[in-house]
């Protein structure tokens, strides 16, 4: 077992990374087998990303919280809230797909800020911030919309062209950019002064502080960048199911935050991964397909993926206590 | 426990929680004729049992210095079995009732695990329950929503224990009284047994309590089957107030039950806090929910509002704290 | 005087790397106050917590009340009567102060806490202490010194026979202590034996009947109070031999200029209008015992506390600092005394720490030069001698004497002129402290300025060039090498209080 931790191409892709890509082949597999192949095919493959590139990017958001020894849990709701919002705009007041679009951003971005300058600068707990957000991201959309659920445009109509951004005439337009994103992510996190300080502030804020650096700034960063990624989420998220109803969106913190734990990112924060979050959210993702494929409710997956999340953060409970 | 200083035995923070209650219900009814009308205050009491029993019990975790965020899915699971119970296996109406709290003390006992024993972060342990709650109720019941037994029919006297509706028709909102029995009682849990005085002392100082001789990771996990026990009840009360329950619904009730807990003045760092206060503050978040329509605002608004009302209360603590 | 109590004989304890206590003796008489004394880190609070069984001793014998015994934990050491009234306070703040007496033990009706009962009994308690306190007052809304007396008549409750105050006094005012003196004597009265450690040589005058010292783990002597005078108390507590050569004159020329001038700085309770200079290529030590308020000053200087007045000049010049922000931008860096917790990211590789406070210059665009970056680095691990396999190494893998080289290889790379290194050695052995001691005055002669803060009077009396002592927040003196004497630090050090 040591020998092959210390074989050159393993240390480079990282030990842990490679047993999760096992883990997901061999998820696949099983799968593929209990329902008589019909989990097989590329075609199948692209198809099914299609639904949850938007989890991807909402695990890709809080992995930079997480980073920072923080949490959001609202980053659910707040997608809703964008894709609402937004949503509304466009089908009754007839605001542009493409401002539309810019708008479930900014609104993301907002809500960054916000979560972000209370968690640095005000110190509140993020778990506070995290409900307050929450509740507020639900109260805005269900105000905004008086409570009526919202229906993106479909492919073929005035302003269709949005879906496009999931897949244009089979080409996985949505994987691609997804992948640009999650490198951009890590080039962020990995080779910037951002991530550089994030990280470390992370690991031992007062070192950081003590070293003369802003931390204030890099943490409300952090919040801002995670708000930057739900916006995305939420425009990816109406690309696949067109209609969002307020009052929802709770489900989804959990299996982002799931996909990044399972990554091997820490939740005492100063270490993350984006390549782990890529292909923890994508063994979330089989493991829901693969749920339903075998004839269970949506239901087992809320308890499959909370059990998942029990067992990912207390192994890196007890992985911290060993080695202190 | 934090100032001495009292009004009327209220401590200042209940006293003012109580000048708020007041002035909205001033305020509603001046600009609102409507408001001030029987059927209101019915309305903002049927509101509020479920929440206050859910705020009676998290108050425990959150004096810890912990949350449990998985409250409110927990009780529409626990209820909606509980009535899976009695409506499609036929079971007696007691078994039923004895099923909500039993699973909710269940989950609370899992909780505690997690945190005391296992140590893991209190609100993403309790994130994890949340979904894993939402998921079990419909997962054991088929995923159809379920009506227990109306107040008319036999099986349904447990009704009437919140909401009497005599025979002219004219209801009673007797829960009222049943709630009153509980703060008192988790009252005296809270200020005069040793559960509540080792609860207050782990979110004071967790490690002078141990070294004190106190079994702490006992207290720590009573702390969160009584948040699972009260979520039990809180399944009935809603059960017994509403005539259907969804499968999926109670994401997010956990939030004003704890909002309540902490308007009332428990502190989100522990250590601090009373029954009455986290009472008191769930009546002000009800009065938003039921109230604000009523002077032309969606009822949405009340979320907004608890989620400023949130911050706004913390905010207090850590400017208190920095002084 | 008493009969004897409590007798420790030959009590011997290593810890990895240290011999913490070397065969120590010690003797207590039932109705005595005995004074344990001796500089920082020489055995006396880990005397003490062998007693109360929270370390195991490696071999010796301890007797109380004529049994040979030995506590497993505090819980079983106050059980037998013997109970610490520690300095930092056990308290549970949101609780009362008949709660916080007998939290683990309440008095029960049915099951309903007795509160009332607790109250009577506390209100007892003080009373027979003579204290005034209220029993049903919030514990955090006592001062410190009400709060220690809550301490001292918790031991008191337990039926204690042995009561060991380690240095009660450090947060009292002069009247609390007075009063807590009033409690002492009264206690003595009942035959209660005492140990009592602090620093303050006028108490000891005052409250004690014999003072046992010990020096570097060893058992040095024991004097009656009584008969003998400050003096000789100060020569047993620093007589050792100093092995390494002692600086004899200052190697700065007097006409250096001055690279910071602190004015009146005030920060709270631990540090009270201190005032120094610090010359160019100069190594100015900060001496004094533990609780001295030299760490806070550092810290109040650096930005890292808040900090009420003062004014602070560099190179001549006002300078605002508020924040470590403003102190790394004027050049000043610091190297705390929990390099751990303050001075290094474990989790994060040399060549990280190293870059940690001065990113800018590493910066290609929006992108780290990590290549630059690794040569600065390896420039900086070549310079220092710092042993590791590499830049890429993890920091939590190194000794700490390398990881010391690392927080200074991160200041050198913000190039600052102005180093406060507090602790510089602590918990680095002695091959790795040599080492250090050669960098610093290397950096002294490149033009450097360091203040050095440290407990080891070894280490001020080599290093210095001057010293300044400090005692309770207030600087007590300030002394050319060429002048200073351990026994004349020592004095300063524990200078009376008007």
């Amino acid at each position: 077992m040591e020998k092959i931790k210390q074989n050159a191409f393993v240390k480079k892709v990282g030990f842990n990374r490679i047993v999760l890509i096992f883990v997901l082949l061999l998820m696949y597999l099983a799968f593929g087998a209990l329902t008589g192949g019909s989990f097989f095919g590329f075609s199948r493959i692209l198809n099914t990303l299609n639904y949850v590139y938007f989890l991807g990017f909402l695990s890709l958001g809080v992995t930079f919280v997480i980073a920072t020894g923080g949490i959001d849990f609202s980053i659910g709701p707040v997608m809703y809230c964008c894709a609402l919002v937004a949503g509304y705009s466009l089908t009754t007041y007839g605001v542009p797909m493409g401002l539309s679009l810019i708008m479930s951003i900014l609104i993301g971005v907002l809500f960054g800020v916000f979560n972000g300058y209370l968690v640095a600068y005000w110190k509140v707990p993020p778990f506070i911030v995290s409900m307050a957000s929450m509740n507020i991201g639900k109260g805005i959309a269900a105000v905004f919309t008086k409570t009526q659920s919202v229906s993106w445009p479909q492919s073929n109509t005035d302003g269709g062209w949005y879906r496009n951004l999931v897949s244009m005439n089979g080409i996985p337009v949505g994987l691609i950019i997804f992948l640009v994103v999650a490198v951009v992510c890590a080039v962020v996190l990995n080779k910037t002064e951002w991530g550089r300080y994030m990280l470390c502030l992370g690991s031992n804020e007062e070192a950081v502080r003590l070293s003369g650096v802003n931390v204030k700034k890099w943490k409300m960063l952090a919040y801002i960048i995670c708000g930057t990624l739900v916006g995305i989420a939420s425009i990816f998220f109406v690309a696949a199911y067109t209609t969002v109803q307020p009052g929802y969106g709770d489900q989804y913190n959990n299996e982002a935050i799931a996909g990044c734990v399972m990554g091997g990112t820490s939740m005492a924060g100063g270490l993350a991964s984006i390549s782990g979050t890529v292909i923890g959210v994508l063994i979330i993702s089989l493991l829901q397909q693969g749920i339903l494929a075998l004839g269970f409710t949506k239901d087992y997956q809320y308890i499959i993926t909370g059990l998942i999340v029990i067992a990912a953060v207390y192994a890196d409970v007890s992985a911290r206590r060993r080695k202190n | 426990m934090a100032n001495k200083k009292s009004f009327g035995g209220l401590k200042v923070r209940e006293a003012m929680v109580l000048g708020i209650i007041v002035a909205m219900i001033i305020l509603f009814s001046i600009l609102s004729p409507t408001f001030r009308t029987y059927p209101t205050l019915v309305s903002v009491l049927d509101n509020s049992y479920y929440i206050t029993l859910m705020a009676l019990g998290v108050t425990f975790p959150l004096i810890t210095g912990g949350v449990d965020l998985s409250i409110g899915t927990g009780l529409a699971s626990y209820a909606l079995i509980g009535g899976f119970l009695v409506v499609q296996k036929g079971m007696p109406i007691g078994v039923g009732l004895l099923a909500c709290i039993g699973i909710g003390v269940l989950i609370g006992l899992f909780n505690g695990v997690l945190i005391a024993i296992m140590d893991l972060p209190p609100f993403l342990a309790t994130l994890c329950t949340c979904m894993i709650t939402r998921g079990l109720g419909p997962a054991l019941c088929g995923g159809f929503g379920v009506s227990w037994p109306s107040a008319i029919s036999s099986q349904g006297a447990f009704r009437n224990v919140f909401k009497f509706i005599a025979p002219n028709g004219m209801v009673v909102p007797v829960g009222i009284i049943s709630m009153l029995v509980l703060v008192a009682v988790m009252s005296f849990v809270l200020d005069h047994t040793r559960v509540g005085r080792y609860t207050i002392a782990i979110g004071s100082n967790k490690e002078a309590t141990r070294l004190a001789g106190v079994n702490i990771k006992f207290y720590h996990v009573l702390a969160y089957v009584i948040s699972g026990f009260f979520a039990g009840l809180a399944g009935i009360a809603y059960a017994s107030t509403y005539a259907t329950i969804y499968p999926g619904s109670g994401a997010g009730f956990e939030l004003d039950a704890i909002g309540g807990a902490i308007v009332g003045g428990v502190s989100a760092s522990g250590g601090v806090g009373t029954i009455l206060g986290s009472f008191l503050g769930v009546i002000v978040i009800c009065l938003m929910k039921v109230g604000l329509p009523f002077i032309g605002l969606q009822a949405n608004w009340q979320q907004i509002f608890t989620g400023i009302v949130l911050i706004v209360a913390v905010l207090i603590d850590v400017v208190k704290k920095k002084k | 005087m008493g009969d004897i109590i409590l007798t420790m004989k030959g009590i011997d304890k290593s810890f990895p790397g240290v011999h913490a206590l070397d065969h120590v003796d010690l003797e207590v008489r039932k109705g005595e106050v005995l004074a344990l004394m001796g500089e920082n880190g020489a055995g006396k609070s880990t005397l003490m917590k062998v007693l109360t069984g929270i370390y195991k001793k490696d071999s010796g014998t301890i007797t109380y009340e004529g049994k040979e015994i030995e506590f497993k934990n505090t819980r079983e050491a106050q059980d037998a009567g013997i109970v610490i009234v520690h300095q930092e306070l056990n308290m549970l703040g949101h609780l009362t102060v008949a709660q916080n007496l007998f939290i683990g033990r309440e008095f029960k009706k049915g099951i309903r806490i007795d509160d009332k009962k607790m109250n009577e009994e506390a209100k007892k308690l003080f009373d027979r202490l003579n204290v005034q306190i209220d029993p049903t007052e919030t514990m955090s809304n006592l001062t410190v010194g009400k709060q220690q007396m809550c301490e001292i008549a918790k031991a008191v409750s337990f039926d204690a026979k042995v009561i060991i105050f380690d240095e009660p006094s450090a947060a009292l005012t002069e009247s609390e202590i007075e009063e807590m003196f009033k409690i002492i004597r009264d206690l003595k009265k009942k035959d209660i034996a005492m140990v009592y450690i602090s620093h303050r040589m006028d108490e000891i005058k005052v409250i004690t009947d014999r003072v046992t010292v010990m020096r570097d783990g060893a058992y040095v002597g024991t004097l009656i109070t009584e008969e003998c005078t400050k003096e000789d108390i100060i020569n047993m507590m620093v007589g050792r031999v100093i092995y390494e050569e002692p600086k004899t004159e200052s190697a700065v020329p007097a006409d250096a200029p001055v690279v910071l001038k602190v004015e009146h700085l005030n920060a709270g309770r631990m540090v009270q209008d201190v005032s120094f200079e610090l010359r160019k290529g100069e190594i100015l030590g900060f001496s004094g015992l533990m609780g001295a308020g030299r760490t806070e000053t550092a810290r109040a200087l650096f930005g890292a506390d808040p900090k009420e007045s003062g004014d602070i000049y560099v190179n001549g010049k006002k300078v605002t600092i508020n924040t470590p922000q403003d102190a790394v931008a004027c050049g000043i860096g610091y190297l705390s005394e929990d390099r751990k917790r303050y001075g290094i990211v474990v989790q994060k590789t040399v060549a990280e720490n190293t870059t940690m406070a001065s990113m800018k210059k590493f910066m290609n665009g929006i992108f780290i030069n990590k290549k630059k970056e690794n040569e600065v680095a390896e420039e900086y691990v070549e310079a220092l001698a710092t042993k590791t396999p590499g830049v890429d190494q993890l920091v939590v893998n190194l000794s700490g004497g390398n990881q010391q080289k690392v927080v200074i290889a991160k200041w050198l790379t913000r190039n600052c002129d102005i180093l406060i290194f507090d602790e510089p050695t602590r918990g680095i052995d002695v091959g790795a402290k040599n080492e250090i001691y050669k960098l610093m005055n290397k950096l002294v002669a490149e033009g450097k300025s360091i203040i050095m803060i440290s407990s080891e009077m070894t280490e001020i009396l080599r290093m210095s060039d001057r010293v300044v002592v400090m005692c309770e927040g207030k600087k007590t003196g300030e002394l050319d090498i060429s002048e200073t004497k351990q026994e004349t630090i020592m004095n300063l050090a524990t200078r009376e209080i008007e």
